[in-house]
């Protein structure tokens, strides 16, 4: 999933994007990129405070935050994003991050981001996180604990020996199949449309 | 996560990605790539002030200054990468995990000051053009960090 489809169409050309780094060149880089990708307009924070105020005041499609900005207060920052009332709570957000340190991969995981992409970023990478957080159908989560898209990926039941914890999640075990699979005419049979005289 | 609350928000990028007159990715892409290398030069000068604070911040004993070290080396590494500098990258990269693995009275200066000199030949123009170099001074590197990382033999008994 590293460069997107070239013949995807899409359109940023009305998009507000809210660009954080404490780099002045970082912001340049990530500016030009979406410059690129025709985002209609590229605001630009370097400084926490002022990217506050700006997201309480008014409303981005997107936001693309290196959060070790200010010595790691970016992961604060989001983690209040996220539990805000403000118009921004919702909004996409693409985690840019060069190197982390250990501690600070699990505060990424929890800031309820809604992607992590790793530095040096490729313009085809950022253009194909931005297009998947646009189309991303996982739903919002909110618990005392974590509030943001909900982080499961995969549906593959609880591990061997573990109760699930979802609400969805079987209590007992399915048991083997008692009878043989089906045909592939059977299967076919479903999606053959068939005419029926009434 | 049990008792949590579930449900859709509606943000406005799906939408508008979706909206008519837009561009293809491949041109999106070619449009990208030109207005990055627009900002090349600056980009670059501004590494090689970043290499130079570097090794002043690593002479300091002021408590932030290993902090400001891992913090410019990190810009260093991503910013580089984007150009393709891989050599230069690396070096960075491998800077940044030397100030975030060592506890912070701990950290050898001569350790950063190697990574500086490193940084410094990949920007040299001789060095910059010649993969041939930019590989020698990588492996150069990696043979004085393990030399230092060694333990250190100790007196007879």
């Amino acid at each position: 999933m590293s460069t997107p489809d070239p013949n995807a169409v899409f359109n940023l050309t009305k998009a507000s994007v809210l660009v954080v780094e404490q780099s002045q060149h970082s912001l340049d880089v990530t500016s030009q990129m979406l410059k690129g990708f025709g985002a209609g307009e590229i605001v630009r924070g370097e400084a926490l405070a002022e990217v506050e105020k700006r997201v309480e005041s008014r409303p981005f499609e997107l936001i693309v935050i290196d959060p070790s900005i200010e010595d790691g207060r970016g992961y604060h920052f989001l983690t209040a994003l996220r539990r805000s009332a403000g118009p921004n709570a919702y909004t996409p957000v693409i985690i840019v991050s060069g190197h982390v340190r250990s501690a600070d991969v699990a505060r990424a995981r929890d800031t309820g981001a809604n992607y992590v992409v790793t530095k040096p970023i490729s313009p085809a990478v950022l253009l194909q996180r931005i297009l998947y957080v646009g189309r991303d159908r996982r739903q919002f989560v909110q618990t005392p604990t974590y509030v943001g898209p909900d982080r499961r990926f995969k549906f593959e039941g609880p591990p061997p020996g573990c109760e699930g914890r979802r609400s969805t999640d079987l209590k007992a075990p399915i048991g083997a199949a008692e009878e043989p699979n089906m045909s592939e005419a059977e299967l076919e049979a479903f999606f053959k449309p068939q005419r029926v005289s009434l | 996560m049990s008792g949590g609350r579930f449900f859709q928000p509606a943000p406005r990028l799906k939408a508008l990605l979706a909206e008519p007159g837009g561009m293809r990715a491949s041109d999106a892409l070619r449009r990208a790539d030109r207005a990055v290398l627009e900002i090349r030069g600056r980009c670059l000068s501004g590494i090689d002030q970043k290499v130079e604070e570097i090794l002043a911040a690593s002479k300091s004993d002021a408590p932030s200054a290993m902090d400001r070290c891992y913090r410019l080396s990190n810009e260093i590494y991503a910013e580089a990468g984007v150009f393709g500098l891989v050599e230069l990258s690396g070096v960075a990269h491998s800077l940044c995990t030397l100030l975030a693995e060592s506890e912070l009275d701990r950290i050898p200066r001569e350790a950063i000051a190697v990574h500086v000199d490193a940084l410094r030949a990949l920007r040299s123009p001789a060095v910059a053009e010649n993969r041939q170099l930019r590989t020698a001074v990588v492996a150069e590197l990696r043979a004085l960090t393990a030399r230092m990382s060694a333990p250190r033999a100790g007196p007879a008994r």
